[in-house]
């Protein structure tokens, strides 16, 4: 009986719950990763020790391919852990994690490949790897050195599961759309496809035909002053929200193909002065 | 004697920095020891993803005594200097030692280092190496304030087979360590470097890095030859996968035979850049549908089925985005994709990528006149060199830049010659690597570098130190390579005007805009600055030989000559002729130096005839008279080696002329003469190279 999507998500929470960690809900705003959740980015800065672990559905409007490529969507779900300080023994607790949703070590070959990560919008950067299963990509593990600018003092360990390739390489399912997604047979049985196909196509539909640029040009500049204004009144969470905001509207129009490379180098230094102030906001909190 | 074993084990070192990291520790290493004074039969270091390890054979388990001589002031210095001196060495005067020298009898005081055991002192060397190891990029972890690749996990550090104790990290020194990270998850002892060598192999980790290598060569050649087939040689790919695995395991793969219609580059691409594959050939060299992975683990009974079927699947999805992408692309002519590179920059002052294509394509009309080429098919290669980089293949995978172009040119129906300029015009692609013989590919990668260069340099963008991020030096080692080009028969100053003059500077907002003679002086000198590296990496010539060339080379030579020219020269130095001669050169010339300057005259005038009195000095005229006008006519032929070889035939009536003749007699006519003599000889060298530039 191979592991159906649903229930590899209750197990990583099960596993990350037992490791002392906080499980949270996904953001209730559109992101593109679980690293833009608060919880992980505000939360990586600053003295205090924090564990927390969440599904985040993440939006890559640009990967959108109307449900007709096996493993491009513009919706894919992320597994997110963040271990603030980092443990000494993370890696071994992390490989314990895929033995428990299934992933047996001593039949799949699993490696840790070098792979540093950095986000321009967001100014943060840390060094880790992509841990391979048999080849495919299955986590992103980073050591976070800096966030909004900010440098990480204790540095947090993220661990980002793709969670339909990790699904993928436990199903031994080639097309994301056959995943399993809640492993019940006859009528009650349901794919990744019949959950999400319908999002897949009729958002891809939407960010590169119905998009409005004007409008969505619009909301950015609405987003990136509501974000100001709530810098300016030291509201931090709703203020990076708006961040976060902005950091989407990006995304929609660069998917849109409506911005030339001078214009979309500007767009991402408006999101990252955005994202910085929140940090800097954070940080004053934290210290003040 | 005994032997130091030292292991850092930590999490996965990225594969590209361990061979560096390798050699790093042991020239660390060494200098520490020799520092120390301490004396060692052998170091070495071994690599692997999760150790680095060091092991010094043949130390003394006592450090040696030293005696450390500290010299003082004179014994009748004054007081205050005597004082001094006792006071920091801690010596009373009667203790010191008087000694004699050349500037008289000064104080000297002895201070014997004791004898230490070796143990005591190998703790600060390891920390020493620790501190002052620097990685390419390394990183914090958990509290700690100091740095390593990866989070270190473990020391162990055994000297004489017991544990040298100290920490560094929140880790301890001890004598424990451990092998692969699943088939042996258990930490071990050891006792000495044997032991630890044999226990890993037992806990299924090959120490050396060069064993690992050659295993997986062997490995992936076996399972190739099983299926008939045999493994494409990729040096780099090797080395990779040499360092991403402690227990190589090759595993053979199918490519799913739908994909096999597809360009081989863009299969391979995916298969050697992003999954670390090895592709496998035919006997006839063709693209095989299978693939070579190495696995870092040897899988129980299935013999590695579950990993086999997921690496298929993984590169199965990969060639099936590249299908999509290659079925699309083809879908648009390449001219069309022009368009996508009015919005590209190639850089912020220097206007888009297509602005870019359109000088280049027409400095490559006027170098094609130039060379008596065609401009027709550089003008159209020009056009669509750059087109596939908005393709929707290049932008996955940007390693196919160029030739996905070639194929997309093809498909099209493009010339084969068009096709093929549009991918070899990125070459050479590094040192040492092919340069394209095709006049228009040569043509289009000449312009290509020649625009980038003058555009950077007129901007004031060059490298400076570690700083090229714009991969000037490249760019320009990739147009020497391709000038020497027999073919390249143009002023180099004059085309680096033509790039310059592509250029619309006025509507161009750089904050800095050089003027074109500047422009073109600064590119110039650089490009004879790596001109010297270029002609040391590829044929060995010494900088000054380069020099030397140079400097007699008139104002607008061609690469191919001053190359030949440098090459000739090494050639002659390299004999006892050119030495000889260089030796009489600079007799003759430091002569006419001395002479010159004291008579405040240039002693340039031709040589009578009539008054050359010895023997010795009218066979040196005589064969001056004859070689002079032949070498001459020999360099304007371009034929150095030759005109060298006739230089070298002149020393023996060079060395009997100073063996015999007196230049500097009292007679001032026939000593005029002589001089007029040395500077007809220096004149016929200098026809070859400026032999005051050559180290003798």
């Amino acid at each position: 009986m191979k592991t159906d999507f649903q229930t590899i998500i209750l197990k990583l929470s099960e596993f990350w719950s037992a490791e002392g960690c906080v499980i949270l809900q996904p953001y209730d705003a559109e992101v593109g990763a679980g690293t833009f959740h608060p919880a992980t980015t505000l939360k990586a800065l600053g003295p205090t020790p924090w564990r927390a672990a969440y599904v985040q559905p993440s939006r890559r409007p640009a990967d959108g391919r109307y449900g007709e490529n096996p493993n491009r969507l513009y919706r894919h779900h992320q597994y997110q852990v963040i271990l603030k300080p980092s443990p000494d023994d993370v890696q071994d607790v992390y490989l314990r994690s895929l033995k428990y949703i299934g992933l047996d070590p001593l039949l799949h070959d699993i490696r840790f490949v070098e792979d540093d990560w950095e986000s321009p919008t967001l100014g943060a950067s840390g060094l880790g790897w992509e841990v391979w299963g048999d080849g495919q990509e299955i986590t992103q593990f980073t050591y976070f050195q800096q966030v909004g600018g900010f440098p990480c003092d204790p540095v947090p360990a993220e661990l980002t599961y793709g969670l339909e390739r990790l699904t993928s390489v436990v199903q031994g399912i080639e097309n994301v759309y056959d995943l399993d997604w809640n492993g019940a047979q006859g009528d009650a049985r349901m794919t990744y496809g019949d959950v999400a196909l319908q999002m897949e196509q009729e958002f891809s539909a939407f960010s590169f035909e119905q998009l409005d640029a004007p409008i969505v040009f619009r909301h950015f500049e609405d987003a990136e002053a509501m974000c100001r204004h709530l810098v300016e009144n030291k509201l931090v969470l709703p203020a990076y929200e708006y961040c976060l905001k902005a950091s989407h509207l990006f995304n929609l129009l660069d998917a849109r193909g409506v911005l030339s490379v001078t214009e979309r180098a500007n767009y991402i230094g408006r999101v990252r002065a955005l994202a910085r102030q929140c940090c800097e906001l954070w940080m004053e909190n934290v210290h003040g | 004697m005994a032997e130091w074993l030292f292991e850092i084990f930590s999490e996965e070192i990225p594969s590209r920095m361990q061979q560096g990291a390798q050699d790093q520790l042991k020239t660390l290493a060494e200098g520490h020891f020799q520092a120390q004074g301490l004396p060692f039969d052998t170091i070495r270091t071994f690599v692997t993803p999760r150790r680095l390890t060091l092991l010094v054979e043949g130390l003394p388990l006592q450090t040696p005594e030293k005696q450390e001589e500290k010299k003082g002031p004179r014994v009748d210095a004054p007081q205050a200097a005597i004082d001094g001196f006792l006071k920091t060495t801690g010596v009373p005067r009667e203790k010191c030692l008087v000694q004699e020298t050349p500037k008289g009898n000064f104080l000297f005081v002895i201070k014997q280092e004791p004898s230490h055991p070796t143990r005591e002192v190998l703790p600060s060397i390891a920390l020493s190496l620790l501190k002052e190891f620097r990685w390419p990029k390394s990183m914090r972890w958990g509290h700690l304030s100091m740095s390593w690749v990866r989070p270190i996990r473990g020391l162990l550090s055994l000297f004489d087979g017991e544990v040298v104790p100290f920490s560094y990290a929140n880790v301890d020194a001890s004598a424990t360590t451990y092998g692969h990270r699943f088939l042996a998850p258990l930490p071990f002892e050891v006792k000495n470097f044997k032991d630890y060598e044999q226990k890993l192999r037992d806990h299924f980790v090959i120490l050396d890095a060069q064993e690992r290598r050659d295993l997986i060569r062997q490995e992936i050649t076996r399972i190739a030859q099983e299926a008939h087939l045999k493994p494409v040689k990729d040096d780099a790919l090797l080395e990779e996968v040499t360092g991403l695995v402690e227990w190589p395991i090759a595993l053979k793969g199918k490519v799913d035979p739908q994909f096999m219609t597809l360009p081989r580059e863009v299969i391979t691409t995916p298969m050697r850049v992003h999954q670390r594959y090895f592709p496998l050939l035919d006997s006839d060299g063709k693209l095989a549908p299978y693939f070579g992975v190495i696995a870092n683990i040897q899988a129980p009974n299935n013999q590695g089925k579950t990993i086999v079927i997921g690496n298929e699947r993984v590169l199965r999805a990969r060639l099936a985005d590249a299908q999509f992408f290659w079925d699309q692309d083809r879908k648009k002519p390449l001219d069309n994709f022009n368009t996508d590179l009015k919005t590209r920059l190639f850089h912020q002052h220097l206007g888009s990528l297509f602005d870019k294509v359109e000088r280049v394509s027409k400095l490559s009309s006027r170098l094609a006149e130039k060379m008596g080429a065609d401009p027709k098919t550089v003008v159209r290669a020009a056009l669509l060199s750059k087109a596939d980089l908005a393709s929707q293949m290049v932008g996955e995978f940007p390693e196919l830049q160029g030739i996905m172009g070639r194929y997309y040119a093809q498909a099209q129906g493009e010339t084969p010659e068009i096709a093929r300029a549009i991918e070899e015009h990125y070459w050479p692609k590094g040192a040492g690597a092919p340069v394209p013989e095709a006049i228009p590919s040569l043509i289009l990668g000449i312009a290509d570098r020649l625009d980038t260069l003058m555009g950077f340099f007129t901007i004031g963008i060059t490298p400076t130190g570690s700083k090229d991020p714009y991969a000037l030096r490249r760019a320009g080692l990739g147009l020497i390579a391709l000038c020497l080009n027999p073919r390249c028969n143009f002023s180099m100053v004059d085309v680096l005007e033509w790039a310059y003059e592509g250029y619309p500077w006025s509507e161009l907002t750089a904050p800095t805009i050089k003027s074109k003679k500047e422009a073109v002086e600064d590119l110039w000198q650089f490009l004879l600055e790596r001109f010297k590296f270029f002609l040391r990496d590829t044929q060995g010539s010494p900088y000054d030989h380069v020099e030397a060339v140079l400097s007699v080379a008139h104002d607008n030579p061609t690469f191919s000559e001053l190359a030949l020219r440098t090459q000739a020269l090494d050639q002659l130095m390299d004999g006892k002729d050119g030495e000889n001669l260089l030796v009489a050169y600079k007799r003759a010339s430091n002569i006419l130096r001395i002479e010159e300057e004291k008579d405040g005259r240039l002693y340039e005038g031709s040589v009578s005839k009539a008054s050359l009195i010895a023997l010795e000095e009218k066979t040196l005229s005589d064969t001056l008279e004859t070689k002079s006008p032949e070498i001459q006519h020999l360099v304007q032929q371009g034929d150095f080696i030759k005109a060298v070889q006739n230089l070298a035939t002149l020393r023996p009536y060079v060395d009997q002329f100073f063996d015999k003749v007196v230049v500097n007699t009292e007679e001032e006519q026939t000593r005029t003469n002589r001089l007029h003599l040395l500077a007809y000889l220096r004149k016929t060298l200098h026809q070859v190279a400026d032999f005051s530039k050559v180290e003798g």
